[in-house]
């Protein structure tokens, strides 16, 4: 069938079209206006923070999560307590006092004359109210599962600043444990999670544009020293180089989470971050179950090396995976000497016994974990075969590499050795024992029984008793069992503007405390 | 026109529930989200009761079905991570990602056809050769290496723009220039090509041997019957972007639905992902409908084998 001819109306189509696609192109660009008048009134007195990633909530109870307690925790909520991150010592915080009354009881006296960012004022109930919302409700804190885990406690307030605590078991740390719980007033739902709390904090929470920006607001009525910024306005982009950039070109003023190759040059600040990064040995499997093999994996692995050439420096060679201002740190482990020839030998005495040495170690390595995640396993990997071992790496991303960092582990993976990094945020030896080196510990792929009972010991100590309990535990761990290869305490990055000035501690990573920020002119 | 719309519709319904099939089983294989969101020492019971709370202790057929018939009810279901409803999430990043393709799109098409037809004018001629030069140059260059030594060069070294974020206009000006690269490239070598053809066939003669001036030959008479072959790939490359411009939008700090479903899938946030695919699944959808529409209205020809 010919194709008719197409009539005048036809023929004008094309530019209807066309006047179609302009139209739609105009509404587009009237649309963008709304996104890009998002605007940031950004003056002197605004503090402008870059993070890697938009806090998910804001969530008291969930302070423990990185993103969340780094803008929440000290900044918009408080504790009871708060701990110095460098000393490791408590200080008064909400409670100006506490002492233990029993066994299982702490009595903590409440400061007088706090007030809630909604005008209701802080007491002991609110101080009871927060306890029971975070280890007792069904809304799953993560602050539970991480500071208490099993135990049990019952919190009471005894008069208008006096709250009683009992635990079910005796516990000599409770009050550093009530450090990460962050008090909200009793008008908060116990039912579900909040997003934007009202805590007690030198900050408010302003206006949060989703996916965009995120302002606090200095509270007037704060009990302690007034904040030098009247606000602060977090942004981010998970590009590193390009947090890094923002800063050099004076669109922020702080960007945290940085990696050498960012380069933020000048406005670099190095801090221990409180990271330590060690190797898992899974000895439960030949040949990483004869003791002689593992001694030869830390002689094996050149952590100087490591440091100055993969991690450029930052970091320090390490031998615990505790690092210094955590109680339990004990000063006497030093790092495995390197010494390649002793680890060959070592490994050559295991063969002659039988141990199948020949048997394929897998690295288990996680991208990203920190900067040079892979080079430094290629690091490990060639080591090892230097020394007579045979060993392949496999890479995985976060929730891939979870399931072998944690119970139940994979069935038939065959001897493995996990790269791994642990950050011991509470500041006590507990936090990292039980579940990293504990026979049942849920991150613990090897314990014995000495060891389970030096560290349920020395968890039940107190004081010097207690410091002294916990480094006789990592010593017999670094000397008998020798389930690791630690290789060092890690260094982190971020960048500060000339016109601030901040130290960063082996906290900032977790809390970022706005009221020691300070202007710098 | 209504039926050819109908049958279009009807046919695209398929392929959409194989989608909401699809992202359903294949996210659940990517692992426990519990490792993720609880601390690394919770107990069996606080993942127990995290599983019971998301519905994570169902038979995944029981948590499809609830699926379905949640989405019936035009609901979505909460993200794990902000425990807010995820269709809010979807809906807030949407815009963001529908903007910046759209304009892209807007500057591709209209750079595409004036470039790509001059080129195609005088074949081999200065321009031509130019043409081609820019095109495969932008066709080729990775969109990673563009968009960083755009703010190292723009940003950093210039300071002329900012170097990421939506503050303002000059926030535009990166990203859109990092998207526009591709879709540029094809679509020049595209037109050009039609063009060409276009440009020697029987009816441009005609034109010219009216006496139609050489504007309206090469714009209205040439481009016409050039634009189907280019409205195919500029389509195909429109469905590319509204599925988000992931790599922008995760450098710039483009508050888009790409990084959303980049995130949700990193942070086995369900209920968003699901979310957002169903949706850009539903607009490209729309989208196809759309192209098919405009090829109608260019071409009698479509629209006279629907007829018959």
């Amino acid at each position: 069938m010919p194709v008719p001819p197409p009539s005048r109306d036809a023929r004008r189509r094309p530019v209807r079209i066309a006047g179609a696609l302009a139209a739609a192109g105009v509404l587009l660009a009237g649309s963008a206006c709304t996104v890009a008048n998002s605007g940031n009134g950004d003056a002197a007195d605004t503090i402008r923070i870059v993070l890697p990633e938009e806090p998910p909530t804001l969530e008291p109870c969930d302070a423990s999560l990185t993103a969340t307690g780094r803008v929440t925790r000290s900044n918009i909520t408080e504790a009871l307590t708060e701990r110095v991150p460098d000393t490791g010592e408590l200080e008064p915080a909400l409670a100006t006092d506490w002492e233990r009354t029993s066994d299982t009881t702490w009595t903590f006296t409440l400061r007088d004359g706090v007030t809630f960012h909604d005008g209701t004022a802080f007491d002991a109930e609110a101080a009871a109210f927060s306890i029971d919302r975070t280890v007792d409700s069904d809304i799953g804190c993560n602050v539970d599962g991480y500071v208490f885990g099993d135990g049990e406690l019952t919190a009471e307030a005894t008069g208008a600043t006096t709250l009683e605590v009992t635990t079910a078991e005796p516990d000599p740390i409770l009050p550093l444990r009530l450090s990460f719980v962050e008090v909200v007033p009793t008008s908060t739902s116990a039912e579900e999670k909040v997003r934007e709390p009202v805590g007690t904090g030198p900050y408010r929470v302003g206006t949060w544009e989703q996916g965009t920006s995120l302002t606090l607001e200095r509270y007037d009525g704060y009990w302690g020293e007034a904040p030098a910024y009247a606000t602060a306005r977090y942004v981010w982009r998970s590009e590193g180089s390009i947090r890094a950039a923002m800063v050099s070109q004076g669109e922020a003023d702080i960007a945290v989470g940085l990696a050498p190759e960012d380069g933020a040059g000048d406005f670099a600040v190095e801090f221990p971050n409180n990271e330590t990064s060690y190797m898992r040995m899974d000895a439960t499997q030949e040949p990483l179950d004869d003791l002689r093999v593992r001694q030869a994996v830390n002689h094996a692995i050149d952590k100087e090396g490591l440091v100055s050439s993969v991690f450029a420096g930052l970091g320090e060679p390490a031998g615990q995976v505790v690092p210094e201002g955590v109680t339990g740190h004990n000063p006497d482990i030093g790092a495995w000497p390197h010494d390649p020839e002793r680890a060959a030998a070592l490994v050559e005495e295991a063969r002659a016994d039988g141990v199948a040495v020949d048997t394929t170690i897998t690295i288990i390595g996680r991208n990203g974990i920190y900067p040079r995640a892979s080079e430094a396993m290629e690091v490990v990997q060639s080591s090892l075969i230097e020394a007579g071992l045979d060993v392949e790496i496999q890479m995985l991303d976060v929730n891939a590499w979870l399931e072998y960092l944690l119970r139940p582990f994979p069935a038939d993976a065959g001897p493995t050795l996990l790269q791994a990094q642990h950050g011991n945020q509470a500041g006590d030896a507990a936090f990292t024992m039980e579940q990293i080196y504990g026979s049942e510990g849920a991150q613990s792929s090897y314990g014995t029984r000495t060891l389970d009972e030096l560290t349920q010991a020395a968890e039940r100590a107190q004081g010097e008793e207690r410091q002294e309990a916990f480094a006789d535990a990592l010593a017999h761990q670094n000397d008998e069992v020798v389930r690791d290869a630690v290789l060092a305490h890690m260094t982190g990055i971020m960048a500060v503007a000339t016109n601030v000035s901040y130290t960063p501690n082996s906290a900032t990573n977790d809390e970022l405390r706005l009221r020691e920020m300070q202007r710098n002119d | 026109m209504l039926v050819f719309l109908r049958r279009r519709i009807i046919s695209g319904a398929l392929p959409l529930l194989a989608v909401v099939l699809g992202v359903f089983f294949l996210a659940r294989l990517t692992g426990d989200p519990a490792n993720l969101y609880l601390p690394l020492s919770a107990t069996p019971e606080m993942r127990a009761e995290f599983a019971a709370r998301n519905g994570f202790d169902q038979p995944v057929a029981v948590q499809f079905l609830d699926y379905l018939s949640q989405i019936v009810r035009l609901d979505f279901g909460e993200s794990l991570r902000t425990a807010q409803p995820a269709a809010q999430a979807v809906l807030q990043a949407f815009p963001a990602t529908l903007q910046l393709a759209g304009a892209t799109m807007a500057i591709a098409v209209t750079a595409a056809v004036v470039v790509g037809s001059l080129a195609a004018y005088r074949p081999n001629s200065l321009a031509d050769r130019f043409a081609g030069l820019l095109s495969s140059a932008s066709a080729s260059v990775p969109d990673f290496w563009f968009a960083i030594m755009g703010v190292l060069v723009f940003a950093v070294t210039l300071n002329w723009l900012p170097t990421s974020g939506t503050d303002g206009m000059g926030a535009w000006v990166l990203p859109i220039a990092t998207l526009l690269i591709r879709p540029f490239g094809v679509l020049v070598q595209v037109v050009r090509g039609s063009m060409v053809s276009a440009l020697s066939a029987p009816y441009t003669r005609v034109a010219r041997s009216k006496g139609a001036d050489e504007k309206r030959v090469i714009f209205v008479h040439a481009l016409r019957n050039a634009a189907a072959p280019a409205l195919t790939v500029a389509g195909d490359l429109a469905v590319g972007l509204v599925n988000g411009a992931v790599v922008v939008e995760t450098i710039f700090g483009w508050p888009g639905i790409g990084k959303l479903m980049i995130d949700s899938i990193l942070q086995r946030d369900f209920a968003v992902l699901q979310a957002a695919v169903l949706l850009t699944a539903v607009t490209i959808f729309a989208l196809n409908i759309l192209i098919d529409a405009c090829y109608a209205l260019l071409d009698a020809r479509v629209r006279q084998g629907v007829a018959t």
